[in-house]
Parts: structure tokens; C-alpha cells; sequence
């Protein structure tokens, strides 16, 4: 509950404490510590009045007298005093934020506590200040101070543990800006010095010893070692880091030293990035929200109007103004605006923190709400399901052929190197490596042509290098040139497919003379991940460039059954969208955020899976910092979670509302003869807002499932 | 604390004029008329932006709620919202602008700025974290 302004107090609206990109003593963390510190006296001061203000009205409530409490405690006069000091004393905030929310024309909880509290005060002000006159009058001289106090204390309480409850909200990103060590060890002319991280600055080297903490991002330089960047990708196992390979900070060196080059320092790390997208994703509403939203706006006047009329109804039916002003408080103190608000926000609070535990990280709220509605997955093939490092494995010279290998190999590369392909890369390092140092020659008239290949002229000679599928059609419609395909070629070529290698032929001046198999096989745990996918419901489908034959014997390595080959890079989007008009649910797609961006855009949630060193993935809805392909499980397993979460949150809170006012209302009376205590009706209150919070706490514990065993 | 009985101290019928009776009925619809009133209808201010070196400048002072409540806006210029925040509750101590991803931390006593970038028409609706305190962006074309 809790919206109570004041000073040093606690506020139900600053679902966001203690995140920020600055280290973890920010203001808002200060602010959240000074917060509980007050209420902790308040509530303190409210429990110890309110005490002996329950004691001294046992005889009354109890109608006979009770030696052991002195008749001081008891007499209506003290109740005053102190009922008053547990509302000055302890409800001072609430009183104040109501008072300044009223000139604003804003009504909120404090409002409502305010107003219910103070109606029940002022009511036994008469019965204190003249109990004979009322008397006389037939009317009751009953006392309602000990109801005033409960009802502000139970708040207070609720107050202070749903504040400490929304504290444990943001840990995890507080954890997050942890990793980050306060000092670097860094070479300044020779010499080592420890610097605070803030003063290092990019190109500055640092040396980190075993068991230390990576303080920055950068290169190694120097040495090597394994380290552990679980915390940040969520992927446990050890990487080894060589001179060459990135170092990310907030990583854990395990056994060896290094040195490394500072690359990205402040808001440009890795962990800072992290931080600053989970953040966003904090600030983000679900579209579930927007509707809460337009509740909450008007939910308190209708109260205050809902009290008002009960007091007119009851007053009508009884005559009887005192039970009157019961029902009105009851209606004032059980409605709880905040559990409603809160509903919504602390879920994805405790969701996106969550998420980037696992290496999850999810752009804003709605991706988390629609990645657990997905029905179809499409994976990209290369550097998705497989490894993305395709190497040669085969090289087989053509009947037709006539140069010598010692001539094609080193026109090969050359061409190929004018590529961005991932296959013309695996051909390079390919030559590379059976002729080391070879001369290449000079390439003329480079063309790629999309999907299909590349062409150039080499040495006068016009050279193809592409996908068998490109010659078979008889070269481009506009080239005026028919290339003929040799039985041979398409024999051998059928046959690589089938072994799940992609096939490239090299066709000069018009003959072809070889074929290379090129293989990229599936991460190891491919095939595990499908078959987790499948089991959450999904239909997965396999997009791919690749020929149809090596597209489908992939598949069949992980278990995939769909699959949609021969694919150009810029019509994957539109494949997208083919799936998404077949009306099937929602459509995710996978991918590495560079080249199948549009696709990523197009689908219903994006997903990247990143290197684990850049999260600039813009496209992308959700982000896997490890690449492993069962982190889109977990994430669509952590969005089931958090939506089921939020449903019990909204369902609580409006259930609680709908049920808890009319009852409140005193409706319930003509049933079953009994009416809410306003006690009670504080008690309800106050616990709601703290379950909604403590229920969303509970996803804390949330755990994917582990990996099925493929088949 | 236990449920009223009917056998309850409190509930006793009184037995009360008509008049007094009607009274009470219209002074209670009186009350619930003004009360919804003052709370849902209209009453905050629009404040509209000053334009410092091409950047619409708002400034907004958190106190009990924001004010001005409502900005009007030009669509296609830069924004620069400038929160000055005297209210010590921690309630306010976030704004948030949900449509466009973008959150503040505004210190008390303090100013805090947030800049946003040019605007398409449309309502954009900025509150504290639990959206009980509220304000909105009126973009209008120019």
C-alpha cells in the first residue's frame, strides 16, 4: 500500500529503488534506506501508544472494569491524548501527502487513511467532550480512538514491510553494478599502480592477478587464463582468454594472470550497458498495465463517493449516525489503491532483473509479455543452431577442370576475400592454410550477387564462385550466359548436402572445376535446446540461405521438422511475415542481430544471440549475451513465469478491491448479519499491497527447466 | 477484532426525523458531487514549453502532484522536461515517461532534467513508479 509522502518517508510509487547506473549508494538507494529508517520510528512510536491505548479501552470494549488497569489509562480523556500523538506522531506523513495531494485535485492512498483515521478521531470527539449530553439525547457515547490508532498502525506496518520488500526488487541489478571492483591495477610509465576504476582510461593496461575481478573491457594483451563470466551471461562454463581475445569487466579470473588493452571504460562497458538496457526495460509498461493504469486514475474518488453513500444508506436504514460512520471508515480504510499499481511493475522489476541473471536481456516490458504467448520459432541456421564458424572439409576437382591447384586455389582466395560471407571467409582461411603465403592475384570487376555468389575477372579469366543452385538455373537471366552443370557436380554436390555441408562451385570461364563442401556443424547443445522449445509448445522452423539438401540435414542433426531453405538475407523478413499471416500466433525469430535485422524487427519478439562483449543489438527484443540457443527457452519460460505472476498480482488485487469494499459497504449485512470491524477492514489493506509485492518476490526463485536429453 | 454482531454495542436504531433524514441523503450527494468533481474534473493547469536554443523547455515543480499537470508541446523539436522536486516523499522520487522508455531519478530540494527527442502528435503520459501521481505531454503539429 503505502502511498505516503512526508518527509523520510516511505512511498509506494518508487518501485525503482536502488537502481541506477551510478555504483550501488545512489540516491534513490539512500533515499529507500532513509525511508525505512523513518518508518521504522514511526511505526515503533505507533506500536507503543497504540498499545496502551488498546489496554485502557479493554473495559469498555469488555463492558465491565478491569482491576489490573488503572482507571487513568481507561478515562476517555488519555485515549485523546493519546490517539492524538499516534496520528501527529506517527501518521504526520500520511496527514501531510494527503493534505498537499488534496490542493492538487489528486486523491491517492493517503487520502483514503487519512480521511478514514480522521472520521473515526473526530467521531468520538462528542462522546469525550460531553458523554452525558449524548446520553440524555438516546445517542451512543462510544469511543473509536483505539480504532484510529490500530487502523494507522496496521498501515504503518504494511508500509514498512512492503518498503523493504520492494528494496529486494532491484538486486539484482544491484548485484550487477557489484561485479564491477572499485580499483585496477594499471602500468603507468612501467610502473603498476592502483588506479579507481573511474581514473583508467581507454588504451590504459591493466593487469589482472587469480581470483580477481576483470575491472573494465579490453583485449588481452599478455598471458592468458581462464575466466568466468557466468554473472554476466549467465553461461557457467570457464572461457579461455589468449593475447587477441576480449576480457569483459565484471568477469571472474580464475587461475592464470593476464594484462589486457582497456578498450571501453564508464557508460560504454558491457556492465554498464547491461545495467542502463535492464533499466529501460524497468521503465517500460506491459500493455496489462495500461488498463490498471486507467483504473487507478479513478479509483479513489469512487471510494471516497462509495463511503460516502454507504454512510447515507446506513444512515437512512438505522438512524443511527455513529454505525453509520463505521461503514464509511471501513469503505475509506479497506480500498487499496497501491496493490493495483504495484500489481504490474514489481513483477517486471524482479522479471528483468531476473532475466539478466540468465543472460537475458529484454527491452522493454512488452517483450517480456509477448515472448510467453509465442506459438512459432524460427531459428537462422548459421551461427544460431550451428557454430557460425563453417570450415572446408571437402575440395574435389571436377572432371571439366583444367587450371591446376596450385593456380586455383590462390585465385580462389583471392576472390573470396573481397567477400563478407561467412563461406567465402572458411574458403580464405581454407587456402590459407594449404598455401600458406601464396601470391594472390589481382581481381577486376568484383560483383556479389545476393544469395547466390560472386563473380570477378582474374587475370582475363571470368570467374564464378557460388552456390551450385546459381549454375544449375543457367547463371543470371541478364548475364546472356549459360553455364551448364556437369552430372558430376551435381552427384558430388548431392552428396555434401546430404552430410550437412553447404556446397560452393568455382566455375572459370565457364567450366567448372571444383566443388567445395563447406561444414558448419550444430552447437552441441543444439539439439537439446530444440527439443526444450518443443516441449514448451513451440513449432520450430529452420530459415536458412542454404541449399535446401545441407538445410535439411542440419535439421535433422537437432530435430527440427520445418524448414524454409534457399532464402536471400533480405526476404527473410517477408518470410516473417508469411508466418505471422497464416494467423498462428505470435512469431519469434532468432538470429544474430546483424544480418537478419529486418527479420528480427518483423517478428513478434526479435531475438539476438550476441557474442557476450556487445549488446548494442538494437533490433532485438530480447538479448542473449550468451550464445547458446537455450537461452531463448529461459526467456520464454521466465516470460510464462512473470506473466502468471502478474495475473495473480492483478487478479489479487482487483479481486481483493471488488470483494473487500462492497463488504466493507456493509451489503454483505442482510445476508449474514454481520458487519466488518474497520479494524479489520485496516488489517485487509495493509497486507494486500505486501503480498502483491511478496508475491512477486517469488519470482526470484524462478528456475528454467533443465535441458531435455535430444533424441 | 471480530465481525460486529448485531448483538454489538454499536448497532442500535435510532429513530430520526424525516427531515433530518433527507438532510443527511442530499448533503451526501451533495458532498459525493464535489468530491468528484474537485478530484476527475479539469482543473490543472497547461503550461507550455519556452524554447531555449531550439529545445522546448518545460520546467515542472513535484510538489503533492506535478504542476503544471499538463504541457502542450510541439511536435518535431527537441524537449527538455526539468524536474524541480520539493516534495520529500519518495513516492516522486522517479518519474517515468512509459511510452518512451525513459526514467529519472529527481533529487530532493534538487533539479533533474530528462531529454527527449522531437515528438510525433499525441498523448504522452509521464507519473511517479506506481502511476498514482501523474502528468501528460500534450504534442500538438505545429
Amino acid at each position: 500500500m503505502a502511498h505516503t509522502p512526508a518527509h523520510e518517508q516511505p512511498g509506494c510509487c518508487d518501485t525503482a529503488a536502488g537502481d541506477g547506473i551510478a555504483p550501488p549508494s545512489t540516491a534513490t538507494d539512500r533515499e529507500l534506506a532513509r525511508e525505512l529508517s523513518g518508518l521504522r520510528r514511526q511505526l515503533r512510536l505507533a506500536l507503543l501508544l497504540t498499545g496502551l491505548i488498546v489496554v485502557g479501552s479493554m473495559p469498555h470494549m469488555l463492558g465491565r472494569p478491569l482491576p489490573a488497569i488503572p482507571g487513568w489509562l481507561s478515562s476517555s480523556w488519555s485515549q485523546l491524548l493519546l490517539a492524538t500523538l499516534v496520528l501527529v506522531g506517527g501518521g504526520g506523513p500520511i496527514f501531510s501527502g494527503a493534505w498537499r495531494a488534496l490542493l492538487r485535485h489528486r486523491a491517492d492512498m493517503n487520502t483514503l487513511v487519512a480521511t478514514g483515521v480522521g472520521i473515526a478521531w473526530l467521531a468520538s470527539l462528542p462522546a469525550t467532550v460531553a458523554p452525558g449530553w449524548l446520553r440524555a439525547q438516546g445517542l451512543p457515547a462510544d469511543l473509536y480512538y483505539e480504532t484510529a490508532a490500530v487502523i494507522l498502525t496496521l498501515v504503518l506496518l504494511g508500509q514498512f514491510l512492503e518498503a523493504r520488500a520492494r528494496g529486494q526488487t532491484s538486486e539484482a541489478i544491484r548485484r550487477l553494478l557489484q561485479l564491477q571492483p572499485p580499483t585496477a591495477r594499471v602500468q603507468r610509465q612501467g610502473v603498476l599502480v592502483e588506479l579507481l576504476v573511474s581514473r583508467v582510461a581507454p588504451g590504459d593496461t591493466v593487469l589482472v592477478r587469480p581470483g580477481e575481478t576483470v575491472p573494465l573491457d579490453g583485449e588481452v594483451v599478455e598471458g592468458s587464463s581462464w575466466v568466468e563470466e557466468a554473472m554476466l551471461t549467465g553461461e557457467s562454463t570457464p572461457v579461455r582468454k589468449q593475447p587477441g581475445d576480449a576480457v569483459v569487466g565484471g568477469a571472474l579470473n580464475r587461475s592464470g594472470s593476464f594484462s589486457f588493452r582497456v578498450t571501453r571504460v564508464g557508460q560504454d562497458t558491457l556492465l554498464a550497458q547491461i545495467v542502463e538496457l535492464v533499466r529501460q526495460a524497468q521503465s517500460s509498461r506491459t500493455r496489462v498495465q495500461r488498463l490498471a493504469d486507467q483504473v487507478t486514475a479513478w479509483f479513489v474518488p469512487v471510494v471516497i463517493a462509495i463511503a460516502i453513500a454507504a454512510f447515507v444508506v446506513w444512515f437512512l436504514v438505522s438512524g443511527n449516525g455513529l454505525l453509520s460512520t463505521l461503514f464509511l471508515v471501513s469503505v475509506l480504510v479497506i480500498a487499496c489503491p497501491c496493490a493495483l499499481g504495484l500489481a504490474t511493475p514489481t513483477s517486471i522489476m524482479v522479471a528483468s532483473g531476473k532475466g539478466a541473471e540468465n543472460g537475458l536481456i529484454f527491452r522493454n516490458a512488452e517483450a517480456l509479455e509477448t515472448a510467453g504467448g509465442l506459438r512459432t520459432l524460427v531459428l537462422d541456421k548459421t551461427g544460431t543452431i550451428t557454430r557460425g564458424r563453417p570450415e572446408v572439409s571437402d575440395f574435389q576437382r571436377l572432371g571439366g577442370g583444367r587450371l591446376e591447384a596450385a593456380a586455383l586455389l590462390p585465385l580462389l582466395a583471392a576472390v573470396e576475400e573481397r567477400s563478407e560471407h561467412p563461406l567465402a571467409e572458411a574458403v580464405v582461411a581454407y587456402v590459407a592454410e594449404q598455401l600458406p603465403g601464396a601470391p594472390r592475384p589481382a581481381v577486376e570487376e568484383f560483383e556479389a550477387v545476393a544469395g547466390r555468389g560472386v563473380t570477378a575477372r582474374v587475370e582475363g579469366q571470368e570467374v564464378r564462385i557460388g552456390t551450385p543452385r546459381w549454375f544449375r538455373q543457367g547463371g543470371e537471366p541478364d548475364s546472356g550466359e549459360l553455364v551448364a552443370t556437369s552430372p558430376e557436380l551435381e552427384a558430388l554436390a548431392a552428396e555434401l548436402e546430404a552430410r550437412a555441408c553447404s556446397t560452393v562451385a568455382v566455375v572459370v570461364d565457364g567450366r567448372a572445376e571444383a566443388l567445395l563442401g563447406v561444414s558448419d556443424p550444430p552447437r552441441q547443445e543444439a539439439a537439446a535446446a530444440v527439443a526444450g522449445l518443443r516441449r514448451l509448445g513451440l513449432a520450430v522452423v529452420m530459415l536458412t540461405g542454404d541449399g535446401r539438401r545441407t538445410a535439411e540435414a542440419i535439421a535433422a542433426q537437432v530435430g527440427i521438422e520445418r524448414v524454409i531453405a534457399e532464402v536471400k538475407p533480405a526476404d527473410k523478413a517477408a518470410e516473417i511475415r508469411r508466418l505471422q499471416d497464416q494467423g498462428q500466433g505470435p512469431v519469434a525469430m532468432v538470429g544474430d542481430g546483424i544480418n537478419d535485422a529486418p527479420a528480427l524487427a518483423q517478428a513478434d519478439v526479435g531475438f539476438a544471440i550476441g557474442t557476450g562483449t556487445d549488446v548494442a543489438i538494437a533490433a532485438s527484443d530480447v538479448t542473449l549475451l550468451a550464445a547458446r540457443l537455450a537461452g531463448v527457452g529461459v526467456a520464454i519460460e521466465l516470460s510464462r513465469a512473470t506473466l502468471a505472476n502478474i495475473r495473480q498480482n492483478l487478479f489479487f488485487a482487483f479481486a481483493y478491491n471488488v470483494a473487500g469494499i462492497p463488504i466493507a459497504a456493509g451489503l454483505l449485512f442482510p445476508f449474514t448479519g454481520w458487519l466488518l470491524n474497520p479494524m479489520l477492514a485496516g488489517a485487509a489493506m495493509a497486507f494486500s499491497s505486501v503480498s502483491v509485492v511478496t508475491n512477486a518476490l517469488r519470482l526470484r526463485r524462478f528456475r528454467p527447466h533443465p535441458l531435455p536429453v535430444a533424441r | 477484532m471480530t465481525p460486529m454482531e448485531v448483538g454489538d454495542p454499536a448497532w442500535r436504531t435510532i429513530a430520526q426525523p424525516a427531515a433530518l433524514k433527507a438532510l443527511v441523503a442530499l448533503a451526501g450527494l451533495g458532498l459525493i458531487a464535489l468530491e468528484l468533481w474537485w478530484f476527475l474534473g479539469r482543473h490543472g493547469e497547461t503550461g507550455t514549453a519556452a524554447a531555449e536554443g531550439g529545445v522546448q523547455t518545460v520546467r515542472i515543480t513535484v510538489q503533492g502532484g506535478y504542476a503544471p499537470e499538463r504541457v502542450r508541446l510541439r511536435s518535431g523539436q527537441p524537449i527538455r522536461l526539468v524536474f524541480h522536486r520539493l516534495d520529500p516523499s519518495s513516492c516522486v522520487a522517479r518519474v517515468i515517461v512509459p511510452d518512451l522508455q525513459r526514467s529519472l531519478d529527481l533529487p530532493l530540494n534538487g533539479e533533474a532534467s530528462i531529454d527527449l527527442p522531437p515528438l510525433d502528435p499525441g498523448l504522452y503520459p509521464f507519473h511517479c513508479g506506481m502511476a498514482m501521481v501523474r502528468g501528460e505531454l500534450e504534442v500538438v503539429s505545429d
